[in-house]
């Protein structure tokens, strides 16, 4: 009970309203993305807005794969800090990807949180988590491939 | 529930402080006063230290957008009162990978060199100072890239000799820009170099080392009997981010690593190099590479090279590890996290990094903090660490007990 309430109020007060400013990812964040898209297939996109001229490339091909009308289970979760909450969200902005569900880690400690979506990560940017239906995940480290991804999608149909 | 909640208002707070500041053309990244108790500044515990011949500790660190330097004269329990290097506030880059670089000469001239990022993404300057009247005042700053372009240059490190030379290398994305206006495809970035040979008083052209190198991973400097020698994760075949070094004077690349670590990602994990009196190189690095996956250290003596040494817990995400050497005893640090908090980690050889004492955990910190690094005066070796909670740190090792021979 006392655990429900507390999704519940994570539920309510951190989830990216729509569009905006990313909500702030925690150690309980992504069980709560996952309730959120109980038996529906999502993607787990980590990228950073410093540093990272690789997550631009792969963001600016899912920019262009919504904007064709692709439908995109997005999840972008930024591993840079609050403070770099609107740079993330004028970047998401540019690349046409303001209507996707956007979070940043808020953690003095990022290794925390890491841990929390895969220990075995090494912090290497972009990462990918491609979630199916019944939450089974292929991760994949570095730009995602447009046909690797094309071809999941068609999967999950 | 109620931490919840806390976490909650304080981060509508932050973002509100946040648009505030964007709406002012201030840096989003400045550090927002009224919650400066509730939140630690992470974005610049990243410090530059090092002991000078007097075995004085100097600390270049980064607060309120100001570089500031102090020094200790009993090995980090008290401070000087911090200097000011910056007039003008800078948005200085002292986090993760990137950090403020310290050197003292040994005539008592203190260098200092830093990334200033700009506001456009991806880009930043390298920037310069030095004292000459032993850290009282220091020049005005001044900018090293001399492309006069508003790019990537960051990832600094520097290195300088006992008669006033004085090295400085970064990464560079001069080359990239210039080939992707005409419409090209560049991979990666560059390595590009200025050389001072009088203390840092002035520098050469800027000078490109090599092109095609990872973008995102610190670079490393050491001085040898042989001159300045680079270290930094480079591209292989466009996609293996494998290591390279380089005797700057010669300007000649050589691969250093040969991991298989094929990724188009930024790994944001580079690597560190000390030389010995001998002039034999020690390396130490990260790869999650086809051939290897962790951290590793090896010596580099002439044409011979020892066999990569796996260390640290991959487990604990054992990382950027560092390097220094003293004589004989060669030190290695890195930090650990075992799922609730940080720890910093070191071992030592005595015989020129032949053998190795056990892994040593130096101290712990729950909250934020930096990597560890070792500092050597070329007699002895202190690690420093810097966290949020504990504030600086300098610690020692233990003395050497049974060493065992390295793994062959």
């Amino acid at each position: 009970m006392i655990r429900l309430s507390a999704l519940l109020v994570t539920l309510a007060l951190n989830m990216p309203a729509a569009a905006g400013e990313p909500a702030a990812f925690g150690v309980d964040s992504l069980e709560a993305i996952k309730s959120r898209h109980t038996g529906r297939p999502f993607i787990l996109g980590l990228w950073s807005v410093n540093w990272c001229g690789h997550c631009i490339a792969e963001l600016t091909m899912l920019g262009r794969l919504v904007k064709s009308g692709q439908a995109l289970p997005l999840v972008l979760v930024s591993t840079d800090t609050p403070e770099s909450a609107a740079a993330i969200e004028s970047t998401l902005k540019r690349l046409g990807l303001a209507q996707q569900e956007s979070w940043v880690f808020d953690d003095d400690v990022p290794e925390r949180l890491r841990h929390t979506i895969d220990p075995a990560w090494r912090g290497e940017l972009p990462r990918s988590y491609l979630y199916d239906a019944s939450h089974r995940r292929e991760t994949v480290t570095g730009v995602l491939d447009e046909s690797i991804l094309k071809n999941w999608l068609k999967r999950q149909r | 529930m109620l931490r919840l909640f806390h976490r909650a208002v304080r981060w509508s707070l932050l973002s509100l402080l946040g648009i505030a500041a964007a709406a002012q053309g201030h840096s989003p990244l400045a550090e927002p006063q009224s919650d400066a108790k509730a939140r630690a500044p992470k974005s610049t515990l990243a410090v530059g230290a090092a002991l000078d011949g007097e075995g004085r500790l100097w600390l270049a660190r980064v607060e309120n957008q100001r570089l500031l330097v102090a020094r200790s004269e009993d090995g980090g329990v008290r401070f000087s009162n911090p200097i000011m290097v910056t007039s003008e506030p800078e948005n200085i880059a002292a986090d993760g990978e990137n950090r403020p670089r310290i050197a003292v000469a040994r005539d008592g001239t203190v260098l200092l060199a830093w990334v200033q990022a700009l506001p456009q993404r991806f880009t930043a300057n390298i920037r310069f100072s030095r004292s000459t009247d032993d850290g009282k005042t220091f020049s005005t700053p001044v900018t090293l890239n001399d492309d006069g372009r508003v790019g990537g240059h960051s990832f600094a490190s520097m290195a300088l000799d006992s008669a006033g030379r004085v090295a400085i290398v970064w990464l560079d994305g001069r080359d990239r820009d210039a080939v992707c206006e005409q419409g090209g495809k560049f991979a990666g970035s560059s390595v590009y170099l200025a050389l001072s040979s009088d203390y840092g008083a002035r520098f050469s052209a800027n000078h490109a080392l090599t092109r095609h190198t990872c973008e995102c991973c610190r670079t490393a400097l050491t001085w040898t009997p042989q001159g300045p020698v680079a270290f930094w994760r480079n591209l292989y075949d466009g996609s293996i981010r494998d290591f390279a070094l380089a005797y700057l004077d010669d300007g000649q690349v050589k691969r250093a690593s040969d991991d298989q670590w094929r990724i188009e990602a930024c790994p944001h994990h580079g690597g560190d190099i000390a030389t010995d009196t001998r002039g034999g190189l020690h390396l130490v690095w990260f790869t999650n590479g086809a051939t290897r996956q962790g951290l590793f250290y090896k010596r580099v003596d002439g044409v011979h090279e020892s066999a990569p040494l796996s260390f640290g817990d991959a487990a604990a995400q054992a990382g950027h590890p560092a390097v220094a050497v003293a004589g004989d005893t060669v030190v290695l640090t890195w930090r650990e996290f075992d799922g609730m908090a940080y720890a910093a980690w070191a071992m030592r050889s005595d015989d020129g990094g032949v053998a190795w004492g056990a892994p040593q955990r130096l101290a712990k910190s729950a909250g934020a903090a930096d990597y560890p690094q070792p500092l050597s005066d070329g007699s002895r070796i202190r690690v420093v660490w810097n966290s949020a909670r504990e504030g600086l740190r300098v610690l020692s090792l233990d003395e050497p007990a049974a060493a065992r021979r390295a793994e062959k």
